[in-house]
């Protein structure tokens, strides 16, 4: 028996070992893909559309400072004549480079576009970057007649690479993910680098220390959702263009909103005297300040971790949906699956008849339709706060997102559940356990639930991990302050970041809830094993 | 007792051998379809709702030729804008016209009257079309894809990758990189669309290309494709017509969903998704607005569903009893 479970397991294991590695190959040829269609096909100029900087530029600065913004979101390689020139100055004649006269003259030449070319820097770069592959683009001074410059008219000389996808694609693994080291500070002030455990100052727990890492506290707990906080392990989805400009995805939907939440604490350095401040500082966040420390930050704190974020009573944009979304599914379950029950049980009953007419109108209607149907009488009938940021008790504006995504839930559970058990009762064992005797209460509670419930398990863990990944009409009409819509905005804002991020982010989750749900239904029901061989 | 023994000869007579006769198999007439519609029809319901639709679509395909639905004939007019019923229908008392004005006037002044059957007809279109490249793809494939080992192997691969992406991305993405037009509108929605069609259809197919009747047919020597098309097909009549039912409605509610988030068919169609997409800003305010194009939708896609739902009913033989 012992041997035949370890087989079990042994044969579960290298199954599941074979359905990650196919997981993560689908996932790689999907970005790929996806950067494919967005950073190739679309016309990449489309990011200066809202961008106040490219709007008050004109000319050749503009064109300049579109070439950096490219080199910025990864689309070229590009060097600039002027840094070409100071690294070559700075080789012949150090720091004192700037007085020199041929760099003076070396460094003007490029604005008069007569000589530009006959000169002997100008000439090496050109030579050196061709040989490197890159398209050398002069943009010429733009003068009016007398001479003077016009605005942004002043000349560029530079070089160009376009950078394969291949490229990219490596670069955005290489950046997925990033370990905090002891190195990470590059400061050679500090000497005493470490990582190890410490009693955390600020709850008496246990915490990871680092020195020499960028955050201080690299995993700690507080009272605070998710409870377990890691900062040794930095995801990063991908950099948002426009919307949140420059800005990293996972920062932008994981970071708090709302008012600073004040609470009475000390500073690192006055832990254990009796001097309180009343304050918002996080002091779990603390990062490493590579800049000079003030008067009054080297009597607060005992090293340079000193840079921090604040505490604020909202909740990011990532727990909104979550906390919606795991309601509307708790709510969901509780209800589809006894109704379901119920129906299959009083077949053609005139509860079984409604239950159908609800199944029809959420399947066949768009849902649009009916969130908006949910909306008005949820605002006419019962008063309820129509858009998020309206409502006066913070509590009642969950409300109607939250039914909205739960009652087409209802009425999916509903459907699959009584159709599993209708199916399950007119099978062999079912006659069988009647001819035995037992009470059609029996029947259906010990043996037909348990049979058709084993389906709908497999959908548990996509629908708890769909929580993440946050609803789209539903926050739309709302307003709700969730994730949803980081998508659907970002395509109507040109944000190719938010895009391939989305992608990488809904694609991963729906890959793990998938095997999740197959481990979760071998798991129920013995029946089921992840055997390759025999059968067909 | 001999002599109460009646002649056999008496009893019986001899009928002539006809053995072209002997050949005919006496059964009662049945022709599937015949049958199909016979059961169809047994059902009250689908009269209205077969009346109801071809009304709609009727309304859909003539109304926008008698009557152009012009959503910028009245821009210049802000007085206009924004007419419930009963004030469109005094301030348009002269033209004549008041069934025009029957549900008053949108954002622009435009007709929703109007606007609504302009948009119907794009929304049937788009529908059927999508439908039927979906399907024709989908069931073609997925019966060299169930019927074929060494195909199902590659196209296994390939499905999933595909169907781990969520469908919206795909589609919000195309539309995105593509551009919003009808045709091109259309390709979002079909590029992967027909693959898990294609996937269900192959599993009914796995299921009964091994069936007995099927093995015997094989070793008589009948070719693949008469096996498909003969053996296999039309056992799965009743499930091409039960994804139609759930296809149909589905590319009209996906219409709407994707004017409603901004990525939809470009402006100068009218739909229905954009229709709803203007006018819910202002829902509880202009009702009037809103609810015409919502129940428009509703009503389409929810007689397809039941239309659809109890045609591949009535198509599988078994009801045929």
């Amino acid at each position: 028996m012992s041997s035949d479970v370890s087989i079990f397991y042994k044969t579960m294991k290298k199954y599941l070992l074979k359905r990650i590695l196919f997981s993560i190959f689908s996932l790689l040829v999907v970005i790929l893909t996806v950067m494919l269609l967005v950073y190739s096909l679309i016309d990449r100029r489309v990011i200066f559309q809202t961008d106040d900087v490219w709007n008050k530029r004109s000319n050749n600065e503009r064109t300049f400072y579109e070439y950096t913004m490219y080199q910025k979101y990864g689309y070229l390689e590009l060097a600039n004549y002027t840094l070409f020139l100071q690294q070559k100055y700075v080789s012949l004649y150090g720091n004192s480079y700037v007085s020199n006269a041929d760099f003076i003259a070396d460094r003007n030449v490029i604005q008069d576009a007569e000589k530009c070319f006959d000169n002997e820097t100008v000439q090496e770069f050109i030579e050196y970057y061709e040989g490197e592959g890159y398209t050398i683009s002069y943009l010429e001074p733009l003068k009016y007649g007398n001479g003077r410059t016009k605005p942004g008219g002043t000349g560029y000389l530079i070089a160009t690479r376009e950078r394969s996808m291949f490229l990219r694609l490596w670069d955005y693994l290489k950046g997925l993910f990033s370990f905090e080291s002891v190195n990470n500070v590059q400061d050679p002030e500090l000497t005493d680098r470490y990582i190890r455990i410490e009693k955390d100052p600020y709850n008496g727990f246990y915490a990871l220390v680092g020195n020499g890492t960028t955050h201080k506290y690299l995993i700690y707990f507080d009272s605070h959702f998710p409870f377990m906080h890691w900062n040794w392990i930095h995801l990063n989805l991908g950099v948002s263009y426009t919307k949140y400009r420059g800005q990293e995805i996972t920062d932008v939907i994981t970071t708090p909103t709302g008012d600073l939440r004040v609470v009475t604490t000390q500073y690192p350095a006055k832990i254990g005297t009796d001097e309180y401040v009343e304050t918002a500082i996080d002091f779990h966040s603390l990062t490493y300040n590579n800049g000079t420390l003030t008067e009054a930050e080297m009597e607060n704190y005992p090293d340079k971790y000193t840079v921090s974020t604040y505490r604020n009573n909202g909740l990011s944009m990532l727990e909104t949906s979550f906390v919606i979304g795991i309601i509307a599914t708790i709510g969901a379950y509780i209800l589809g699956i006894p109704i379901g029950i119920l129906n299959a049980r009083k077949k053609d009953s005139i509860l079984d008849k409604i239950g159908m007419w609800y199944i029809i109108f959420i399947g066949s209607v768009p849902s649009l339709a009916y969130i908006f149907i949910f909306a008005a009488i949820g605002t006419k009938l019962f008063n309820l706060p129509y858009k998020f940021a309206n409502a006066q008790v913070k509590i009642l504006a969950y409300i109607l997102p939250t039914i909205s995504l739960a009652l087409p839930s209802v009425g999916s559970l509903m459907k699959w559940m009584r159709r599993y058990m209708i199916d399950q009762m007119n099978s062999d064992y079912v006659k069988f356990a009647r001819a035995e005797g037992l009470s059609e209460g029996e029947i259906f509670s010990q043996h037909i639930s348990k049979n058709a419930i084993i389906p709908i398990v497999h959908g548990i863990p996509a629908s708890i991990l769909g929580c993440l990944t946050g609803a789209i009409i539903t926050e739309r009409v709302y307003s709700v302050p969730g994730v949803g819509n980081l998508l659907t905005t970002a395509i109507n804002g040109h944000d190719n970041g938010i895009i391939v991020a989305c992608t990488v982010f809904y694609t991963s989750l729906s890959l793990i809830s998938v095997i999740l749900g197959d481990v979760l239904m071998s798991k129920v029901d013995p029946r089921i094993s992840f055997e390759t061989k025999g059968g067909r | 007792m001999s002599e109460k023994v009646l002649n056999e000869d008496a009893l019986f007579t001899f009928v002539n051998n006809d053995s072209i006769e002997s050949e005919k198999i006496i059964a009662p007439r049945y022709s599937y379809w015949k049958s199909v519609f016979r059961v169809f029809f047994r059902k009250k319901i689908n009269w209205f709702l077969i009346g109801v639709f071809v009304l709609l679509v009727l309304g859909a395909f003539i109304i926008p030729v008698i009557c152009p639905y012009n959503p910028n004939e009245n821009v210049t007019r802000a007085t206009s804008f924004n007419l419930s019923p009963s004030a469109a229908k005094a301030y348009f008392a002269g033209d004549g016209t008041t069934l025009k004005w029957i549900f008053g006037t949108g954002g622009q002044g435009n007709s929703i009257f109007y606007g609504i059957w302009a948009s119907a007809k794009t929304s049937i279109v788009l529908a059927i079309i999508c439908a039927a490249i979906n399907m024709v793809i989908g069931v073609i494939m997925g019966a060299v894809w169930g019927y074929s080992k060494s195909f199902d192997q590659v196209m296994l691969v390939i499905y999933n990758i595909i169907a781990n992406v969520p469908y919206i991305l795909v589609i919000t993405v195309l539309v995105y990189v593509i551009g919003a037009g009808f045709w091109s509108f259309i390709f979002a929605l079909t590029i992967t669309g027909w693959m898990s069609i294609a996937f269900f259809f192959r599993t009914q197919v796995l299921i009964i290309r091994d069936r007995e009747y099927s093995l015997a047919s094989r070793c008589l020597g009948t070719p693949i494709p008469r096996i498909i098309s003969k053996n296999i097909m039309p056992f799965l009549t009743s499930v091409i017509v039960t994804i139609l039912a759930t296809e149909l409605p589905s590319y009209i509610s996906m219409e709407v969903f994707l004017s409603y988030i901004g990525v939809g068919l470009s402006a100068n169609i009218p739909s229905l998704g954009r229709m709803i997409q203007e006018a819910q800003t202002g829902f509880l305010v202009y009702p009037w607005e809103f609810w015409p194009p919502v129940a428009v939708a509703a009503l389409i896609t929810i007689i397809l569903y039941v239309l659809g739902q109890n045609l591949a009913d009535a198509t599988d033989p078994r009801t045929h009893m």
